[in-house]
């Protein structure tokens, strides 16, 4: 069953068509990768269904119901959790407050709630800080803790943006290169972890370059280029597809020589 | 009495500055039409007084009318585009201004509306009059400091800092930042207008030509140099501007000089201003991490999981 389902979506920034009537499904449990060259529109399509931008085109459907053009703080409460691609952290404030602001249904963060209610929301914190300590250790971010997000380092505050995707206890999640600067050990202990997610039923669509990542944990990849859908399938059959050469691999050694 | 006075002062600005401290220090709001709900607390005192309603009803008026006004004005300007809101901060001062000179049934217009004290009735003397509003304005300070530490000392409070941070990452993460960026102006107009209420019963007197722009300005130096988003650097950067005015306001008397006497007191104040951005940028009291108590909690689950 498609969780998510994306209709013909198109999106251009002035003169520049990026999305070209972009079409693909998500099924309900599985980690769906995004593959293709740089500036082929992979960002542009997560942040633009996520209503990050608005659409210009097209249809978007969660759990079968609409959500086409919603703003992204519905895209939330409905159940999606989005990571950007560079981090975009609350640097001044810790690092376990940023994990805490992804909290789903926090009491708390009612102006009534948290003056009239600090019982209860003080409760609420009390268990959700358990399950940030647990994202947090898994992150290998335990130490820092309280210590603010802006000094951490690039591949820390990375796994910070990842944190607080998992910290939301959502139905699905976009993620855009999870394992962009992370050392290689603890990216695959983190895809290991997604894996088993999805085995719990959470559904997954990603960008990522890393094509060894795509092949041993992805269950279906989309390639991109110039905004459009030209490949679609097994990773293993994607990825050894004359076609993928010639765009991806093809593009980048060509850019590798001429350079 | 002078001192007296100046602490009246004090309090009132340390008011204004706490009331800007939650709009631009916690939540990034630029809100530069702060004189214009403090004006709007003054007369909705003066004229719910005027009423015959009992003082503190009046100033419980003066802070729900500028909350009122700051709701009207913010929303649709943050649903426009975000940073339309210190342009339209700009314009209402001024707006509020003219409506209130034009409005001479209301407002008294250009001759200003009197006041009575609202320790006026109960015989005391001069002395006992100046201390009782010391205490009494000291009073709202304290309760406005306690009430501020507890609401951004919370979930609400992360949000907002959240918001001043980046409030695209907090769309993203479920909440609306409009709707708390609108809640926190109204939050500071409030405060805003009980200064202002405050201030009317004071002062006793008042008309348009005591709300000009150059309080705005006042209370933003107030707030940058006593540290924002931080609770005791508004007050402290109220206690600091408002003693080096009037302290250059009476050495300006003794001080013989080549040129305008009046002008010592902003050459001070702008050499002051420059040692401190040389010096200290963040003002003298830094942001704090917030106390939510998660910060203790983390601490105790680590201890407690490690030892199993
Ligand atoms: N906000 C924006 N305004 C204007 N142009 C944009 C914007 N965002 C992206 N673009 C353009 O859209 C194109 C696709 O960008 P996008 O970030 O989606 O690529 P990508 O596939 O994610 O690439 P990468 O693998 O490098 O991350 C690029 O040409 C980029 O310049
Ligand atoms: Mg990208």
């Amino acid at each position: 069953m498609a969780i998510l389902v994306i209709n013909e979506v198109s999106k251009s920034f002035g003169s520049l068509q990026v999305l070209k009537k972009i079409s693909l499904e998500v099924q309900a449990g599985t980690i769906t990768g995004l593959v293709g060259p740089n500036g082929s529109g992979k960002s542009t399509l997560l942040s633009t269904v996520f209503g990050l931008h608005k659409i210009d085109g097209g249809s978007v459907y969660f759990q079968d119901q609409p959500v086409t053009g919603l703003p992204p703080h519905r895209m939330y409460q409905k159940g999606i959790a989005f990571s950007f691609q560079i981090p975009r952290l609350f640097f001044q404030l810790t690092v376990l407050d940023n994990l805490l602001m992804a909290a789903r249904e926090h009491i708390g963060t009612k102006f009534y709630g948290a003056l009239f209610l600090r019982h209860r929301w003080q409760q609420q914190e009390t268990q959700l800080v358990k399950k940030a300590g647990e994202i947090l250790k898994m992150l290998n971010l335990f130490k820092l803790v309280n210590h603010k997000a802006g000094e951490l380092s690039g591949g820390q505050r990375k796994l910070l943006e990842i944190g607080r995707v998992l910290m939301s206890d959502p139905a699905m999640i976009f993620l855009d290169e999870p394992a962009a600067g992370v050392n290689p050990v603890l990216s695959r202990e983190i895809y290991q972890k997604l894996h088993l997610l999805c085995q719990k039923g959470l559904s997954i669509l990603l960008v990522e370059h890393k094509l060894e990542m795509l092949l041993d944990f992805a269950d279906y990849v989309y390639m991109m280029d110039s905004g459009q859908i030209l490949l679609a399938g097994k990773p293993q059959a994607v990825i050894s597809d004359p076609l993928f050469y010639q765009v991806y691999i093809g593009e980048t050694k060509n850019a590798a020589v001429s350079s | 009495m002078y001192l007296m006075d100046t602490l009246v002062f004090i309090s009132i600005f340390a008011l204004l500055s706490m009331s800007l401290n939650v709009e631009y220090g916690y939540t990034g709001l630029a809100n530069f039409g702060k004189v214009a709900f403090f004006m709007a607390g003054a007369y909705t005192y003066a004229i719910t007084i005027s009423l015959g309603l009992p003082f503190y009803i009046s100033l419980i008026m003066a802070a729900l009318i500028p909350a009122l006004i700051g709701g009207l004005v913010s929303l649709p300007a943050l649903r426009l585009r975000e940073d339309y809101l210190a342009i339209v901060t700009l314009a209402i001062g001024e707006i509020l201004r003219i409506f209130v000179k034009a409005e001479q049934w209301l407002t008294g217009g250009v001759w200003g509306i009197a006041i009575p004290s609202i320790f006026g009735g109960l015989g005391l003397s001069i002395e006992m009059m100046a201390l009782a509003n010391v205490l009494f304005s000291w009073g709202i300070v304290i309760i406005i400091f306690v009430l501020l530490r507890l609401i951004i000392n919370t979930p609400y409070g992360r949000v907002l800092l959240s918001i001043r941070e980046d409030d695209i990452a907090v769309k993203t993460l479920g909440k609306n930042p409009i709707l708390y960026k609108a809640q926190a102006f109204m939050l500071g107009s409030a405060i805003a207008g009980i200064a202002g209420g405050f201030f009317a019963q004071y002062i006793r007197y008042i008309d348009p030509y005591m709300f000009l722009p150059l309080l705005t300005f006042t209370v933003w130096v107030m707030l940058i140099l006593g540290g924002t988003a931080n609770h005791w650097g508004a007050v402290a950067g109220a206690m600091i501007v408002e003693m080096f005015n009037r302290g250059s306001r009476i050495a300006k008397d003794y001080l013989v000089l080549p040129f305008d006497p009046h002008n010592v007191q902003f050459i001070l104040f702008g050499i002051l201003i420059i040692l401190f951005l040389l010096y200290r940028p963040y003002g003298l009291f830094r942001e704090k991490p917030l106390k939510t108590g998660a910060e203790v909690e983390i601490l105790k689950w680590q201890s407690s999981s490690s030892t199993k």
